[in-house]
């Protein structure tokens, strides 16, 4: 069943008409029951049931069924799923976001700025776990001052100690201290250079300037319209990856051109965001936790063989796919490759590409503000 | 007889007081600095205990643990972990260390614990 939050938009419209649920449900032929479901976002609704509410609420369709901005929805449901115990009414997001979207807007930013904050500091928390440089330094400034520690309760506690063992351990101390300097200076350093160079950054989604460069817009457009924005047409004209094609497509929208706008995310297979470039409608997570169905990680699975796919998000919004991993380098014999994978997306109603005889496949966004229910790929519970 | 130790670590100058504490303490004492001769080392001197360092150069302390544990008659093993590095401590005790001193140490504790295994 279609979960969405149209029955909160039916509720809110309905309100705005003033019309009694019983007096809604006669209009549109239904009983007061079951559009009382429907507004509680119980039952899904599409097809006529939604033309004829649509018609007697004197609104569009798509007013129904599009409502508030799906990134900003997607922002509230996930700053209520990050803090349970406020036990936010999720039930009501869309009238909130509707009726405060001046308030909706400054929590989602809040709870963003939040969220990109604690995944820094995660980071930076996990590179001090595992940092070779620093559990390397660490490792020998505890050594230095081991020696240090246990060669100085030595001198001071034990009395018939020989001349020539005696010097052994003052040379030991002056060493183990020249080199405890020695460490800590490179250390600071060390830090010294991670803050001036080493700001985190969020994945990118601007174009690179080699990829400008290389497929200039003007033309690449002309191109991409005479193959029917063909990616591989494209990639071999241009003497390209298919990645780099796939981020020129992506940008040609955002350029004022007029195509068909397409979505990207480029990931490695530890599931990092290297690129991502979302759509309205579907909304791309910023620091991992995407729904592990996207056919960008089954791309890791079938490396190089170029994948074609229909999906359906929980909302009924569907995207046609084209997804690839390719090596980030030349492969070289010995060495494990590194694979990055890369999905361009277009939603089903604007895309170019033959359709595929394949039914849509199920997947969502993230599992924290997915319905499905039943999902074998779930690792968290959801919020809704 | 007195009993054997071997102090496998790579810091020539904590070998240099740990032996000479060792030393004065009754023990008889030899040393390996690293990792991969570590072995060999115990086949051929079949120490009492091994005082074992986690980082070593060319084999690490964890690899010599499990090599330990497929002797008929493995030595005791004094493990030196670094303080604060919990996780050490979490694998060494998953493949059977019991005893545990955290650099830096005081030589009393050391000299003690020592003593204590071998008894």
């Amino acid at each position: 069943m279609p979960h969405s939050l149209t029955g909160t938009r039916i509720r809110q419209q309905r309100g705005r008409a003033g019309l009694s649920q019983t007096a809604l449900a006669r209009l549109v032929g239904i009983s007061t029951s079951y559009l009382n479901l429907i507004e509680h976002n119980k039952r899904g609704i599409a097809g006529k049931i939604l033309l004829s509410i649509a018609r007697e609420l004197g609104v569009p369709p798509s007013t129904l069924t599009e409502g508030a901005d799906s990134e900003l929805t997607t922002a509230l449901l996930e700053a209520a799923s990050a803090a349970p115990d406020h036990a936010a009414e999720t039930f009501a997001l869309a009238e909130f976001a509707g009726r405060f979207p001046g308030w909706s807007q400054l929590l989602a930013s809040v709870y963003r700025q939040n969220r990109d904050q604690e995944a820094v500091i995660s980071a930076l928390s996990d590179r001090l776990t595992h940092d070779p440089f620093l559990a390397e330094s660490l490792h020998l400034m505890l050594s230095n001052i081991t020696a240090i520690r246990s060669t100085a309760e030595i001198l001071t506690s034990i009395e018939d100690i020989s001349t020539e063992q005696r010097n052994r351990f003052d040379v030991a101390i002056h060493e183990e201290s020249r080199r405890l300097s020695d460490a800590t200076e490179a250390l600071i350093k060390y830090f010294d250079k991670e803050t001036t160079q080493n700001e985190p950054s969020e994945a990118p989604d601007e174009l690179s300037e080699s990829d400008a460069t290389s497929m200039p817009l003007e033309s690449f457009l002309v191109r991409a319209l005479a193959s029917n924005y063909n990616p591989s047409i494209l990639a071999t004209e241009y003497h390209t990856t298919l990645h780099a094609v796939f981020r020129r497509l992506a940008s040609l929208k955002r350029s004022g051109m007029d195509a068909p706008e397409m979505g990207l995310i480029i990931t490695n297979a530890a599931g990092q965001t290297l690129h991502r470039h979302a759509l309205s409608d579907f909304p791309l997570p910023r620091h991992g936790n995407a729904c592990p169905l996207w056919p960008v990680f089954q791309g890791f699975s079938q490396p190089e063989r170029p994948l074609q796919d229909l999906i359906e998000l929980p909302g009924g919004a569907q995207f046609v796919t084209l997804t690839i991993a390719l090596p980030r380098a030349v492969t070289t014999f010995g060495e494990p490759p590194d694979y990055q994978s890369a999905m361009l997306f277009v939603p089903l109603d604007q895309s170019p590409w033959l359709k595929t005889s394949q039914p849509a496949r199920d997947v969502g966004i993230s599992c924290r503000i997915c319905p499905r229910e039943n999902c074998a790929a779930r690792s968290e519970e959801t919020v809704l | 007889m007195s009993k054997h130790v071997l102090i496998v670590e790579d810091e020539p100058n904590i070998v240099e007081s740990l032996s000479f504490l060792l030393e004065r303490a009754g023990f008889e004492v030899s040393s390996e600095p690293d990792g991969a001769m570590a072995m060999d080392r115990i086949g051929a001197l079949k120490p009492d205990l091994i005082i074992l360092d986690v980082m070593l150069p060319n084999r690490s302390g964890f690899d010599i643990l499990r090599d330990l544990g497929e002797l008929a008659e493995a030595p005791h093993v004094l493990m030196l972990t670094a303080k604060g590095q919990a996780r050490d401590r979490q694998t060494a005790e998953a493949i059977g260390v019991t005893r545990f001193m955290t650099k830096p140490f005081a030589n009393a504790e050391i000299i003690k614990a020592v003593q204590e295994m071998l008894a």
